[in-house]
């Protein structure tokens, strides 16, 4: 019963659409975050704030690393998307608890190009996310600098 | 939960990128503790060159043949393969396959020079006066500061002599670093200049 209660639960929590996860840092004193915004059902689609100049790296899970990845800016002097090699195995198939294999997680790097506000839009073969994308200017430099 | 638990540490092998897959370290010998380009870690002097050495780390693949590219070329720009720091700021530099998919990336910071010292080729800080007998040389290095924090790079340093006769400034291959050779007994003044900061040393030689 338990068990059916936790596939059940991760079932609802995974959705029918991929979930993405930050894989990099933000540098000090510079923005690199990537949050979801919730709905009623789950995870409705992602913001992401970034400063200009700073990348930060996204993998796409979708019970398993997503398949046919394709990520597209509606504004590409605001944020540039990258196709990312990111050699790491990452549970694929089955519940979480149990997953049935390993397969190298899928994943792409965004880019600050200039400041302002764009959408990503993240396709795979099963589904899609809409990333909210704003660049912020970075600080003015302080004394010295 | 094993499986995922046996998998994380992967995540952490490599250094230096934000991905953990590359590395970008200056081209220096590997003994030469003052390579002033030894340091990508520092921020990059304003003007200054940085000549990267990339390498990958990736399971299963020797490194593939890698470009960077500069996320904000105004602060930080890649020119024939060498890093030249633009104006203060960070910026990502994208290491990718030729093909386009980046392997990994890392934030490197410029800023501009406030104070110039210079170093025996050891490290060793110069403080004060420097002596030597004719014939004898010692090779100098030019550090850059802002404020405490040291900077990297490969500067356009201007080095001049106040007088001609005790000493003469050798070039050693290296585009900053110089080798003052005691000519005749005398003193002298040796000046160094990097985008308008000096410093100076005074060398004195005996017979």
């Amino acid at each position: 019963m338990n068990r059916l209660a936790l596939a059940l639960a991760l079932a609802l929590a995974a959705g029918c659409n991929p979930t993405l996860s930050a894989q990099s840092l933000a540098p000090p004193g510079r923005a690199a975050r990537l949050d979801a915004v919730d709905g009623f059902w789950g995870i409705k689609s992602y913001r992401l704030e970034l400063s200009r100049g700073i990348a930060i790296a996204v993998t796409c899970n979708h019970g398993g690393p997503c398949q046919k990845l394709h990520v597209t800016s509606d504004d590409t002097n605001i944020a540039e998307v990258h196709d990312a090699s990111f050699g790491v195995l990452q549970p694929n198939g089955g519940p979480a608890y149990a997953p049935q294999g390993q397969a190298t997680a899928t994943a792409f790097v965004v880019v600050g190009k200039s400041p302002g506000t764009t959408k990503l839009h993240v396709r795979t073969d099963d589904g899609g996310r809409t990333i909210a994308v704003t660049i912020a200017a970075p600080p003015a430099p302080q004394r010295g600098n | 939960m094993k499986q995922l638990l046996l998998v994380l540490p992967l995540a952490a092998c490599g250094t230096g990128g934000a991905m953990h897959q590359a590395t970008i370290v200056g081209q220096c010998a590997a003994d030469d503790a003052a390579c002033s380009r030894r340091h990508p870690l520092q921020p990059l002097a304003i003007g200054s060159h940085f000549h990267p050495d990339v390498t990958a780390e990736i399971s299963g693949s020797t490194t593939p043949n890698l470009v960077l590219q500069s996320a904000d070329p105004s602060v930080l720009a890649v020119e024939g393969g060498a890093l030249v720091a633009k104006q203060t700021g960070a910026t990502a530099v994208l290491i990718s396959t030729e093909d386009g998919a980046v392997v990994d990336f890392q934030h490197l910071w410029v800023a501009k020079v406030t104070s110039v010292t210079l170093a025996k080729r050891d490290g060793d800080r110069i403080g004060g006066a420097i002596g030597l007998a004719v014939g004898e040389d010692i090779t100098l290095v030019p550090a850059l500061w802002n404020n405490a924090q040291r900077l990297a790079g490969d500067p356009d340093a201007e080095w001049r002599v106040s007088a001609d006769g005790p000493i003469a400034i050798l070039r050693d291959g290296s585009s900053d670093r110089r080798r003052l050779k005691a000519r005749a007994p005398g003193t002298a003044t040796v000046t160094v200049a990097v985008g308008g900061i000096e410093t100076s040393v005074d060398v004195e030689v005996v017979p």
